[in-house]
């Protein structure tokens, strides 16, 4: 970003979030879409960047490279989501555009940091009590976060705890732990350790 | 305060220091050599790990530099965590996220009494309580900042329905007009302080155009009801080309939009989403003549300053050259002999022809 340069600040970035953009499309290199993606996430976690990253539909490209096949690009792809969706226009479009099954998806994901990333994300996207998109709070969605909540990872158990004391109601809890008594299950945990 | 888990000799993968990464593109290699990293609130903590710290007993020193940047709750040494010989490990805990950020920011990879700091994020060490309060603090701050910005945007609404007349005609000059739009609309949407004028519409009325997005005409008129995001989608198609709706009204500050999407081309190509790069110079000096063909012509807009609100007739040119740009032109030649007949006076006319002047010669020497 020091290279390009700039008539002023904010000419200059959407330039440079739209070459972004443009590299990520046209790419073929795993490591400059892993780093374009990383760089874009980034940005997301300033608001001022919001009305560029909405105007190049980045958004759209965080919820697409969430069915990415490399690992990384999904968690940056969550990361820039999670950056990002506490802002009310960003929520609503993720939230129409249909992008809560993707994000519930990434709970499943092997890597701690996507996981930590989507429960956040849903958190983000609901609203404290009733009154969230009940896609949110569904069954298997409460029952992976008690799962989470009894983990020996402290950063999962801690934002498990938090969704299933604030965007949960108490009989919802009870229910899904009476399932889980039942269920085969399985959503794994994610690896904690870095790799030996 | 929970240890930092994990079994000997293991520590978490975010207290990895990652390589660094040299395989960047150049227009984005910043000015330090960084990983690839994504950095969330999740990841970010009032907490920081720091590695590498020579066994010398300068923890009040470690102490003291850090509280350059922020109020420290507490600190101690981290005895368990594995170090490698010789140093030490610490955690500091912050008053405040922004000073941990800051002081990870600054800390990294300092030199400090012969050996390299390396500084992290420990999120591990938080309480249930002070994650809950790290995630609302941040909802928060987003919620302040946006509704700084809505309140500002909402204040140019009521302009929206004039400016978006004269953005259309001004896009339509260019092919890729999207990028002119977009760019007036980010230096002014900050009150860029060189501007004297700025045309002061939010960005996102506006979206990236591409050169080879349909042809297909919608209306521009009746968005002018719309909501700045819809009509984005909307002001996409009607960017294309089609010349049978030349906009009349043009108030005088419409001279500056040519400017200022002339001093922003050089970022500007880079909007148009498809357009290969080797052609950009050639767009470019093609949007420049372009330009500066109509921009003598935009300093003769009629300084009608009625409201325009709903859509407004179209203008059927008189002669069709199968040319947009022609078009344009010939019409914008068509309305200055009106106003010429009309005789509306013009005093800023001078002053934005000296600033377009100014501008367009600033642009070609950057070229």
């Amino acid at each position: 970003m020091a290279q390009k340069p700039k008539v002023d600040p904010h000419v200059g970035r959407l330039g440079y979030l739209q070459a972004l953009v443009t590299e990520f499309q046209e790419t073929e290199s795993q490591d400059a879409k892993e780093q374009v993606l990383a760089n874009l996430a980034n940005f997301a976690y300033d608001p001022s960047n919001y009305p560029y990253l909405r105007q190049l539909q980045v958004l759209d490209l965080f919820l697409d490279s969430l069915s990415e096949e490399n690992e990384t690009l999904v968690e940056f792809a969550i990361g820039g989501l999670c950056n990002l969706c506490p802002d009310r226009a960003n929520k609503e479009h993720i939230l129409q555009t249909g992008g809560v099954p993707l994000i519930i998806n990434c709970l499943s994901s092997p890597n701690e940091e996507t996981v930590l990333s989507a429960v956040t994300t849903i958190m983000y996207l609901s609203s404290p009590g009733s009154g969230s998109p009940p896609e949110l709070t569904t069954m298997p969605v409460v029952q992976c976060m008690l799962r989470f909540s009894l983990s020996a990872n402290t950063r999962l158990r801690n934002l498990a705890q938090i969704f299933l004391e604030d965007f949960c109601s108490p009989s919802q809890v009870a229910e899904a732990r009476t399932w889980q008594a039942h269920s085969a299950l399985g959503i794994p945990l994610p690896r904690t350790e870095a790799p030996q | 305060m929970a240890s930092s888990g994990g079994e000997l000799g293991g520590v978490f993968d975010h207290h990895v220091q990652r390589a660094v990464c040299d395989t960047r593109a150049k227009y984005r290699e910043g000015r330090r050599p960084r990983a690839v990293r994504v950095y969330t609130i999740n990841l970010e903590s009032r907490y920081l790990l720091i590695q590498g710290v020579p066994a010398v007993g300068a923890m009040k020193e470690l102490v003291e530099r850090f509280a350059l940047y922020g109020a420290i709750e507490q600190y101690n040494p981290l005895d368990e965590y594995p170090a490698e010989d010789f140093t030490e490990v610490y955690l500091i805990k912050f008053m405040n996220l922004q000073s941990a950020r800051t002081a990870k920011r600054k800390m990294d990879e300092q030199s400090f009494f012969g050996g390299l700091l390396h500084v992290c994020y420990a999120p591990e060490f938080e309480t249930v309580e002070e994650t809950r309060k790290k995630l609302q603090e941040r909802k928060v701050y987003i919620a302040r900042t946006t509704k700084n910005k809505d309140h500002y945007m909402t204040k140019k609404k009521l302009v929206t329905e004039l400016k978006d007349t004269k953005d259309f005609r001004q896009d339509f000059h260019s092919r890729t007009s999207g990028p002119c739009a977009a760019t007036l609309n980010t230096s002014t949407g900050n009150s860029d302080p060189c501007l004297p004028y700025s045309c002061e519409l939010p960005l996102c009325y506006f979206s990236s155009k591409c050169a080879c997005s349909s042809g297909e005409h919608m209306g521009w008129a009746s968005d002018s009801s719309r909501d700045g995001r819809n009509r984005a989608q909307t002001v996409e198609h009607c960017m294309h080309n089609d010349s049978s709706q030349k906009i009349q009204m043009k108030p005088f500050k419409n001279s500056l939009a040519c400017p200022d999407a002339q001093k922003a081309t050089t970022s500007s190509e880079a909007v148009d989403r498809f357009m290969p790069r080797t052609t950009q110079l050639q767009e470019r000096k093609r949007r420049r003549e372009d330009d500066r063909k109509v921009g003598t012509f935009l300093g003769t807009s009629t300084s009608s300053n009625e409201v325009m609100i709903g859509p407004l007739l179209p203008h059927i040119p008189k002669v069709d050259m199968h040319d947009d740009s022609l078009n344009t032109t010939a019409n914008l030649i068509r309305n200055k002999l009106q106003e010429v007949i009309s005789s509306v006076p013009k005093p800023l006319e001078d002053e934005l022809e000296d600033v377009r002047t100014s501008r367009s010669l600033k642009q070609r020497r950057r070229i």
